[in-house]
């Protein structure tokens, strides 16, 4: 599904991933885990293309698609969806006039019929009232004067409309109460399946708690250090990162 | 002489002689306005509120006289609403005319508009009745470059008023919302490649709501000059101006809000979208009179620039002399947001389409419930249908 291999980047002109290899099969969960400034939102801006992420070398390939050079759109298209760490506001354009493009740009994409605007609604509705968001919620503008948890739940409510093959969530239980936490867990679990795989990028254990990752993976100073199963993520809680460090330097 | 010295001078000697074989509406009293004329002279490139726009081409252009008139439709309005063309105005028009044309102008701030008195080529007095619910009138191109429209709008009443695009030399549009009345006023403008000079003059009484949107792109010079005078208490008034500019086009807008009664609320909010080599030049000012205390006054003016030559420059002013206010205001400058631009790139949208939205979204913020369908076809930025 995802292949990385000896991925460099530098974020505003600076080094910060330092050779990164990643291989994600389908059906399976990953876990990045790592302190502030290790790289892993960096990662996920690599993954997503944003234009201010500089890949210096390295590959990253999407079912077996180079993503180097591709434009953040052409990624969408090709399956790969990122959940923001923080979700643009745009006042002016409604959540549902934004979700309709989003797909209509997919369905174009991959010559498939356009829905119309009726069975649009009807299908974002329905994805709404999993995530626990009322109708209203989706005539406003885009994450405009929404809470945390609810711009959080956006994200989540755009992934299952999109439907990717690999969806990267970067610190979505960021920010979340342990009600919203639990409802984005459950988005993502419904989400996941044998055909896709999900890329969780989190500061903390708790979300793994809700979510359970096939591997864990602790990111220090822009490379993998360490990869386990979920008793990783567990010792980390334990001792902190900078125990690791240590019995890793 | 200058271009602006030449004109006044065409414009003093047509008066004198009007005077004594006027063309149109005889009878009107055009005294004052050339008083004024002789006193104040004309705007010059570069003199004050003209810093960057420029009126020589406009007066080039009707230095040697304007076109003949046309016959239009012009205006259209519900049942109730009295429309008498200033020309055939019978003895009880020309008393309300004589009794309120000019009110609320003052000459010295506005001399242009004593010009507009003298070339005038077509005027109508619009009346909508104390206590009338639901008046709506139309108003396309006069006939005549230069025009003018004097809406009195009685106590109580609701009315709206809609200016269809049309690009006369010059049209003041007075209006005289009566206490307790509503007024929605929308004013459309279009791309157009004239020379204009316009003025929306209105005077809001004790209670009475007035909404004023101009949506617009660009001209050649396309000047439009707005005064608002919150003269009674608890007057309501909303502002919203939206724009999108595009190939050497260019739109100046002065708004002037002017509280001279307490307990008023102002709000004005513009978006201003400004691409190619366009110039948008806007000024919004809020003046808050001695006396008028518990005013609540705001102004929000965003500008977003697409190209490189694109050029935008945007004042705040507010002048208050009371002590019992709120007054808000901000004005921003910028581009596209590239954080946001990325987001919706992200979900697969194209970058064009990702624009074409950012730059809707933008202007949205600024149509508020006044006539937005209009304003979304005019300013190309049509909604998508049916996602309500």
């Amino acid at each position: 599904m995802l292949e990385i291999t000896d991925l460099h980047a530098r974020a505003a002109g600076k080094p910060i991933l330092k050779g990164i290899d990643l291989v994600v099969r389908p059906g399976e969960v990953h876990a990045i885990m790592g302190p502030n400034g290790s790289g892993k939102s960096t990662l996920a801006n690599a993954l997503a293309g944003r234009p201010d992420v500089e890949v210096t070398a390295g590959d990253m390939r999407l079912e077996g698609t180079s993503l180097i050079g591709l434009a953040p759109e052409e990624r969408a298209h090709l399956g790969l969806f990122l959940a923001f760490q923080y979700p643009v506001e745009i006042p002016g354009v409604s959540n549902m006039e934004f979700l309709k493009a989003a797909v209509d740009s997919h369905n174009k994409a991959l010559e498939r019929d356009e829905l119309s605007a009726a069975s649009f609604v009807a299908l974002a509705r329905e994805a709404a009232s999993r995530l626990h968001l009322a109708p209203e919620f989706l005539r406003r503008g885009v994450n405009a004067g929404f809470s945390g948890g609810e711009k959080k739940r956006n994200e989540i409510l755009q992934m299952l409309l999109l439907e990717p093959r690999l969806a990267v969530l970067d610190e979505t239980d960021s920010g979340l109460d342990i009600d919203a936490l639990r409802t984005v867990a459950s988005g993502v679990n419904a989400f996941a399946s044998e055909a896709n795989a999900v890329l969780l990028i989190t500061h903390y254990q708790r979300l793994l708690d809700h979510i359970t990752p096939d591997f864990v993976h602790v990111l220090l100073d822009g490379r993998i250090a360490r990869t386990g199963d979920k008793s990783l993520a567990h010792a980390l809680e334990a001792d902190g990162y900078a125990r690791l460090a240590e019995s890793g330097a | 002489m200058t271009a602006a010295e030449l004109f006044h001078a065409r414009v003093l000697e047509d008066g004198r002689q009007l005077r004594k074989r006027p063309r149109y509406a005889p009878w009107l009293d055009r005294g004052p306005s050339l008083a004024a004329l002789e006193d104040v002279p004309l705007p010059e490139p570069r003199s004050y509120t003209w810093e960057y726009s420029n009126p020589n081409p406009w007066y080039e252009r009707y230095a040697t006289g304007s076109d003949d008139d046309e016959s239009t439709e012009g205006i259209v309005a519900s049942n109730g609403v009295e429309v008498s063309d200033f020309d055939a105005a019978e003895s009880r028009e020309r008393d309300i005319i004589d009794a309120n044309l000019n009110a609320t102008i003052d000459r010295h701030r506005y001399p242009l508009a004593s010009v507009n008195d003298v070339l005038l080529r077509r005027g109508v007095v619009v009346e909508v009745p104390a206590g009338a619910s639901g008046a709506e009138i139309e108003l396309g191109p006069l006939g005549g470059d230069f025009e003018r429209v004097l809406l009195i709008v009685g106590d109580g009443a609701e009315a709206t008023l809609l200016e269809r695009p049309a690009s006369p030399a010059h049209r003041i549009v007075e209006c005289l919302v009566g206490a307790g009345a509503s007024l929605r006023h929308t004013r459309l403008q279009s791309a157009a490649d004239s020379l204009e000079y316009h003025l929306v003059s209105s005077r809001v009484s004790a209670g009475a709501r007035y909404r004023f949107a101009q949506y617009a792109q660009g001209s050649a010079m396309r000047r439009n000059d707005i005064h608002i005078e919150a003269a009674g208490d608890g007057a309501d008034i909303e502002i919203h101006g939206a724009w999108h500019l595009s190939g050497r086009r260019h739109l100046d807008t002065q708004i002037n809000v002017h509280h001279s009664a307490g307990g008023g609320t102002s709000r004005q909010t513009v978006r201003g979208v400004v691409d190619d080599r366009a110039k948008a030049v806007f000024n919004g000012r809020i003046h808050i009179a001695p006396g008028a205390q518990r005013t609540d006054a705001a102004l929000s003016a965003k500008h977003m620039l697409l190209a490189p030559a694109a050029q935008a420059y945007a004042k705040p002013e507010l002048e208050i002399y009371a002590n019992d206010v709120k007054c808000a205001h901000g004005a921003t400058m910028g581009e596209i947001d590239g954080d946001a631009l990325f987001y919706l790139r992200s979900r697969g949208i194209g970058e064009a389409v990702a624009r074409d939205l950012l730059v809707a979204g933008f202007l949205e913020e600024a149509l508020g419930d006044l006539h937005p369908g209009e304003a979304r076809a005019l300013l190309h930025v049509e909604a998508r249908e049916g996602l309500a």
